[in-house]
């Protein structure tokens, strides 16, 4: 009997390069999906520590400015009710008045979060740097 | 005088480097993805306009849902344990910035206490994360 031998592939083995873009692209898509860039939208704030408690500055009475955000979400300034968009205005008023002013932003502790957070976005704006949070007893 | 009549030229875009451009946006994609570390909590962030921006690697997160469940590492904390477990990652990293992602609708008394816990450890740099865009229907 007779033994067939087997033939070798006589074309040159080669990988098909036509595709590699389609495959580059593929992935491409895939990463454009899934990228989140590496930062993040908020306000800063810097808390008082435990040691900075111990020495607290007093400031004078007429230099505050009392910001209150109340159980119901009424928010008054100085005891006089106002609207969020109103306080940039005031705010800014006041710190021409008085550049030594210190905002201070009452919240009580059934009032809700977003209402604090959208004070404190109005006393940016305003550029009140000096703000301290209180929350009711 | 003798007008010369121009030989139009036949136009053709190049598509050989098409894959060397797909190439290097894969590899910046690549390079600049980070992907979620944590679930966290579904909650719908307030607006704000005055927000900046913090770099990701300084921040740890702390999720506070509407209901005032507080999660911190997609683990579910009770108040009290806040002051240990950012004791122990502001070792790791003394610049940390402490980011609350807290829902519009919370008691503001969750986020104080969970801001007295962080007072204790000195943890005193924080954030609160907030949208750029209102979402619809959300009061503030």
């Amino acid at each position: 009997m007779a033994i067939v031998k087997r033939k070798k592939p006589s074309a040159a083995r080669e990988i098909t390069m036509a595709s590699t873009s389609d495959v580059a692209f593929l992935l491409l898509i895939f990463f454009i999906v899934t990228t989140i860039f590496a930062a993040e939208q908020g306000l800063t704030l810097v808390l008082p520590s435990k040691k900075s408690e111990e020495t607290a500055v007093k400031v004078k009475q007429s230099n505050i400015a009392t910001l209150k955000v109340h159980e119901s979400n009424a928010v008054t300034l100085d005891g006089d009710p106002i609207e969020i968009n109103h306080i940039l205005k005031a705010t800014e008023d006041r710190l021409t008045a008085n550049p030594k002013l210190v905002v201070v932003l009452e919240i009580h502790p059934e009032a809700d979060y977003g209402l604090m957070v959208a004070c404190l976005d109005e006393l940016r704006l305003a550029n009140a740097t000096r703000v301290s949070l209180k929350t009711t007893e | 005088m003798q007008i010369v009549r121009k030989v139009q030229k036949e136009t053709f875009i190049p598509t050989s480097s098409m894959g060397d451009i797909a190439f290097l946006l894969l590899i910046f994609f690549m390079v600049t993805t980070i992907f979620r570390e944590e679930t966290g909590l579904p909650v719908e962030l307030p607006r704000a306009e005055a927000g900046e921006e913090v770099n990701r690697e300084l921040i740890s997160n702390i999720y506070i849902n509407r209901q005032g469940l507080i999660s911190i590492d997609d683990l579910i904390v009770k108040v009290e344990q806040v002051s240990n477990l950012m004791a122990q990652k502001l070792e790791e990293n003394p610049l940390m910035i402490v980011a609350f992602k807290t829902d519009t609708y919370t008691q503001y008394g969750v986020v104080s206490d969970v801001m007295e816990q962080l007072k204790e450890v000195n943890a005193t740099r924080v954030f609160f994360n907030n949208d750029i865009e209102s979402i619809p229907g959300l009061k503030y």
